[in-house]
């Protein structure tokens, strides 16, 4: 289905918004690793996947950003790789309506190649392989997401490309430079690019970092870098952290929803929120996109 | 060539240093701090306006966006490798006066360790004895070290909204043990501001290096 929206020329696809902080919302504390809820908390899981499909996403994405292998490993608990990833599948499942999908959620490994860490290529396929291979059997798609080096981003595709043949949309995050947008591990929006055409990625996107102001820039340049489809998923602004502990995003839904209208405009055909955004973002953008 | 008490030279020595840290010349950066110690330099001096101008001029070239983590994190272990042959030769002289101890971590559940080894070793070169804990540290344990070594400051980074909470954790965990006036707490890590300070009771915040050195050195009287 999902290809098939992407030849419709009138189709804008509606991802969904921020995971982290609809569960901090529901009063989880801060600090633990969200992957985990799937099992400790399913229901509440299931209830945010649920609100983002009610309010009219397309896709939403399991709750797995964290749960490769080497992530996990970083929380020792790397053995319950298998249960997490099938747990989010079960929870997502659950809460999909009929017609709409199931976007696979691949993040960071948090660990790093040299000088910066000690992570190989090889380290980072077979850690993607482990969750893909739990995640194929129940997703439609893939988003591979918050990816600051792009060689990690190759691996991520390699792996997927192993085992599965459903489409992926590869989203990098990059700052803002005066000399344009760079990842942190220094790889320029074109150089990101191209490596992600050569590797075939079905759409090549931007998330998270950057606030929804920032991303119609960036959306501007990939528009004149590729032609594959684009997706975009900004931050509803940069967070402030308040008395309650709690990271907060003052953008007002009305610019941020503002500021997708210009990106799909642009010619982005995948949008939605990363962090601070919420349900009623993805509301707002409904209605916006239904308005075209 | 001996530079005895030539202003001019031992600038330009300065500069060559600190040069050879911007260009992620660790040969030459190594081979300047064996110099400095055959021509029997101030190793401070060196330090601080060799190595720490280096490595102040790579975190602005960061925030203007000319360097990336890469970049940053080679220029921290050139620096790291220079400080191993300098620390120990000030420490022989004597030149060194120990201004006060401080342990210095990564909290719990972060990994994030650049800013916060920057933030060490700069305390070392100045002057600071120093007990790196590395990164995702319990507070449990960064406290018990902190009465172990006797430290005077506890320095906690958090680069994560989600982790930044363990850095008044620290503060309750010293509470707590009734221990909270023997310390003194400072934070940093890019989430961090003055009211989250403040907040968390802590001592005082630092986004540089450079300001946690000063920091230090205000809160300790020095």
């Amino acid at each position: 289905m999902f290809t098939e929206w992407l030849k419709d020329a009138s189709k804008i696809i509606l991802f969904d918004g921020g995971m982290g902080s609809e569960i901090f919302k529901r009063g989880i504390e801060p600090g633990k690793l969200p992957d985990m809820l799937n099992i400790e908390n399913p229901e509440l899981i299931y209830e945010i996947h649920k609100t983002y499909y009610d309010v009219g996403a397309d896709m939403c994405q399991s709750n797995t950003f964290g749960a490769s292998f080497l992530n996990l490993q970083r929380y020792k608990i790397e053995n319950q790789i298998t249960e997490i990833n099938a747990r989010a599948l079960e929870n997502i499942r659950k809460a999909r309506p009929p017609n709409r999908l199931i976007v696979g959620d691949i993040g960071p490994s948090g660990e790093f190649r040299p000088p910066v860490g000690k992570a190989t290529s090889d380290q980072w396929v077979s850690s993607f392989e482990k969750q893909a291979s739990v995640l194929e059997k129940g997703v439609d798609l893939w988003h591979i997401e918050t990816m600051s080096d792009i060689e990690e981003m190759l691996a991520a595709i390699e792996a997927i490309r192993n085992l599965s043949k459903k489409p992926i949309i590869s989203s990098m995050t990059y700052k803002k430079t005066k000399r344009g947008f760079f990842t942190i591990m220094g790889d320029s929006l074109e150089k990101c690019v191209r490596a992600q055409e050569n590797a075939k990625v079905d759409v090549v996107g931007a998330n998270c970092t950057l606030g929804s102001e920032e991303m119609v820039e960036l959306v501007l340049e990939l528009t004149n870098l590729t032609d594959k489809p684009i997706s975009a998923k900004p931050n509803a602004g940069q967070p402030r952290i308040d008395n309650d502990k709690r990271a907060h995003y003052d953008q007002p839904v009305k610019d941020f929803v503002a500021d997708i209208k210009r990106i799909i405009a642009l010619g982005a055909k995948v949008v939605g929120g990363c962090c601070g955004t919420s349900p009623e973002t993805i509301r707002e953008i409904r209605k916006v996109i239904d308005s075209l | 060539m001996f530079f005895g008490d030539n202003k001019l030279v031992q600038e330009q020595f300065y500069k060559e240093i600190s040069d050879a840290i911007v260009n992620l010349d660790k040969e030459r950066a190594i081979e300047l701090a064996k110099r400095a110690i055959i021509e029997n330099m101030n190793l401070l001096e060196v330090i601080e306006k060799g190595y720490g101008d280096g490595i102040r001029r790579i975190g602005d070239l960061w925030e203007e966006g000319d360097f990336f983590l890469p970049e940053l994190m080679l220029g921290g272990t050139i620096m790291q490798e220079s400080m191993d042959i300098l620390l120990p030769e000030l420490k022989r002289s004597g030149e060194n006066i120990n201004l006060g101890t401080v342990v210095i971590a990564t909290i719990e559940g972060d990994i994030h360790s650049i800013g916060k080894t920057i933030v060490g070793t700069m305390l070392s070169a100045n002057g600071f004895e120093v007990y790196d804990l590395g990164a995702d540290v319990p507070a449990e344990k960064i406290v018990n070290t902190a009465i172990e070594k006797n430290a005077d400051v506890i320095g906690v980074s958090a680069l994560l909204t989600t982790t930044m909470f363990g850095q008044k954790k620290i503060v309750d965990i010293l509470e707590e043990k009734g221990i909270r006036s023997k310390f003194k707490v400072i934070i940093g890590g890019a989430p961090v501001t003055k009211s989250w300070t403040e907040e968390c009771q802590a001592d005082g915040f630092a986004s540089s290096a450079v300001e946690a050195v000063k920091l230090v050195k205000k809160l300790l009287n020095k």
